[in-house]
């Protein structure tokens, strides 16, 4: 009579010791373990539960604040235009926030852009205008591209370009406060 | 009589619930399909011209009407499971077919990936170029270059050789012929992975129409994978594939050892003419056969995506037998020679391209949730370092239940959602890598904790509804 496979693994591992020998079936009896553990589990999924939700509010927040970004923007400029890039504060991250836009109308980017400086709560739907500078078209938001800074952008140093490029169209400062 | 008149009444109700339920599926996936062949939207990548001809019907598909056509789905699934073992089969199976055939005629979905594994491919074959070595920068001048997302550009592919090879036989096709191919291929990935997990929960004495449910008409698996066209549900077929093997010759095996069970029932009818003695020796082999096979589709799954070696430790220390680790070793040697043959040293490299891919930061992530939750502006490296050791306790914890006789599917499932939850780096698709083994496992325990993590994703995806930005 051949020995069953199942009988011959047994064998095999039978030099060790009972509790780390292979088994075929969980033993009866785990079920403090599998109480653990499925206390463990319903813990996690909790506190995973209300770290999203945390998240989910705090993007609803940020969203909230970017939509007042964009109406502040348009009040303050009179340019109702839809293509609007918003950059957050993401080295001391606070909630101040750069919105840039065209000058005049365009594609993205294609014209000269002001950038405004915006802080503080959303009031009526707006906030505070807090700086703000102009960009040369085609050119990316960087210090060396800045020219004509206002308020905090001004007293901050933000500005690399010392005059207007050539062929700039006006760029007046544009009035600080809530619109 | 009384008793006879309350079934009935439960049966017609319960049809009708899963007749409204089924048509907010297909109506919420018809409007994520119809509204994003339109395209110009944030969440239709930009591509070729493959769903113009069902432009007309719907609108721009925003983030409003994906996110409330989103959870209308979800919550449908969520009835739809509770009903699963009231509606008949062929309305399961007719259901799951229509949902994914709706998603494979429309756009690409959420995703520009699709477009990456293009690129990688027309890279190796039209152009000459090592996707291991160079990003799709380096062919800016091919048609399916203004496809790839911008983040990806200059990223050498992170994915194994064998799905590799297996985009190649597409680039010659051109951009939308190979956009076809991609979708096809994500298509009879996910059939198959569907049948196998059907054919697998049935051997397990579980209910196959509810496992087919919970992965076929998930949201994720419908919506995000097989809308983006992900490699992920070829990965999964092979893991699938692996684990049908491995059922097979366990049923094999159950006869020489006596076993009852419906299962082995029928394979011992089919012994039973001959000899026995023969048919069993024959059993032995064909059930060693099979674990060979099953050992290297593991490896299959692995050379697609890394993250299929997982299986493997499991498979190893439940079976414990020479067979699946021979058929490993030598799918390994045979795919790592032809990796290094077509595609240099890089191509068999897989760990550096998974430790690139680990240290990358996204939204949707645990962790970078959490990190918000103590106040963090996101995770740093020693989060990372923490996040490795967790997974490291979990898995060795997973490895000495399964030599103890734990579930070997069950703790390949844990592990694989464990990636995805502790990984910096979430992405919808990850969460199906544990669906189908998590579906048909014996701890039930695990296939609730993939659609709570699905769910608490799907969430997440929710702040644009309560406060949109315009």
């Amino acid at each position: 009579m051949s020995e069953s496979p199942t009988a011959a693994k047994r064998e095999a591992w039978g030099r060790l010791p009972e509790w780390a020998r292979p088994l075929e079936h969980e033993r009866r009896g785990l079920g403090s373990l599998r109480l653990a553990e499925t206390t463990i589990l319903i813990l996690l999924v909790i506190f995973l539960a209300v770290a999203t939700v945390n998240d989910v509010v705090q993007q609803t927040h940020v969203n909230h604040r970017l939509k007042a970004d964009l109406l502040t923007w348009r009040t303050v400029t009179g340019h109702d235009y839809v293509n609007l890039a918003t950059e957050q504060d993401v080295k001391t991250y606070s909630t101040r926030d750069t919105v840039c836009g065209n000058v005049s109308p365009g594609a993205p980017g294609e014209r000269a852009q002001v950038c405004l400086m915006l802080a503080g709560a959303v009031v009526s739907g707006v906030r505070s205008v807090s700086g703000g500078y102009y960009l040369a078209p085609y050119k990316a938001d960087l210090r060396a591209n800045r020219y004509k800074c206002f308020g905090l952008a001004a007293e901050t140093n933000l500005c690399g370009l010392s005059s207007l490029p050539v062929g700039s169209p006006p760029s007046p400062s544009l009035p600080l406060g809530r619109p | 009589m009384g008793k006879e008149r309350a079934h009935e009444h439960t049966r017609h109700w319960t049809t009708a619930l899963a007749g409204v339920l089924t048509l907010v599926l297909l109506a919420a996936t018809l409007e994520i399909v119809l509204d994003g062949a339109v395209g110009h939207s944030p969440l239709i990548p930009k591509s070729p011209d493959i769903a113009s001809w069902l432009v007309g019907v719907g609108e721009r598909l925003g983030y409003r009407v994906f996110l409330i056509a989103l959870l209308s789905y979800s919550g449908a699934f969520v009835g739809i499971l509770l009903l699963a073992r009231r509606i008949s089969t062929r309305w399961a199976i007719a259901l799951t077919v229509a949902l994914q055939l709706i998603v494979f005629v429309g756009p690409v979905l959420i995703s520009t990936d699709v477009f990456s594994y293009i690129a990688y491919a027309r890279m190796g074959v039209v152009h000459a170029v090592n996707p291991y070595l160079h990003g799709p920068t380096s062919i800016a001048a091919d048609p399916v270059y203004r496809y790839v997302g911008k983040d990806w550009v200059k990223v050498a592919t992170a994915y194994g050789p064998l799905y590799t090879l297996l985009s190649y036989p597409l680039a010659p096709l051109g951009v939308v012929g190979a956009l076809w191919g991609m979708k096809l291929e994500a298509l009879a990935a996910s059939a198959g992975t569907l049948a196998l997990t059907w054919r697998c929960a049935r051997v397990r004495g579980l209910d196959p129409k509810f496992a087919l449910i919970v992965v076929g008409v998930n949201p994720l698996w419908v919506i995000y994978g097989l809308g983006g066209a992900h490699n992920d549900l070829i990965m999964t077929l092979f893991l699938m594939g692996a684990v049908a093997l491995t059922f097979a010759s366990e049923q094999r095996n159950a006869v020489a050892g006596g076993v009852s069970g419906e299962a082995v029932g029928l394979v011992t009818q089919e012994a039973g003419s001959g000899g026995l003695r023969g048919e069993i020796e024959r059993a032995f082999q064909t059930g060693s056969r099979r674990e060979t096979y099953a050992g290297a589709a593991v490896v299959g799954a692995t050379l697609i995506k890394a993250t299929g070696i997982v299986l493997l430790p499991f498979m190893l220390l439940s079976r414990r037998r020479l067979a699946p680790l021979i058929g490993a070793a030598v799918a390994a040697v045979i795919g790592a020679l032809i990796a290094y043959v077509v595609f240099g040293v890089h191509g068999v490299d897989i760990v550096s391209a998974l430790n690139r891919d680990a240290a990358f930061v996204g939204t949707d992530s645990f962790p970078t949730e959490i990190a918000h939750l103590l106040g963090k502006p996101g995770v740093f490296p020693i989060d990372h370092d923490l996040l490795k050791a967790g997974l490291v306790l979990i898995v060795l914890h997973l490895m000495w239940r399964t030599w103890r006789g734990y579930d070997w599917v069950a703790a390949s499932a844990w592990t694989l959602l464990a990636i995805a939850v502790t990984s910096t780096w979430l992405l919808a698709w990850y969460t199906l890598w544990s669906l189908p083994l998590a579906a048909i496992s014996r701890d039930r325990r695990v296939l609730y904790a993939t659609l709570a993590v699905q769910a608490l994703f799907v969430l997440h995806q929710t702040a644009p509804l309560l406060a949109p930005v315009s």
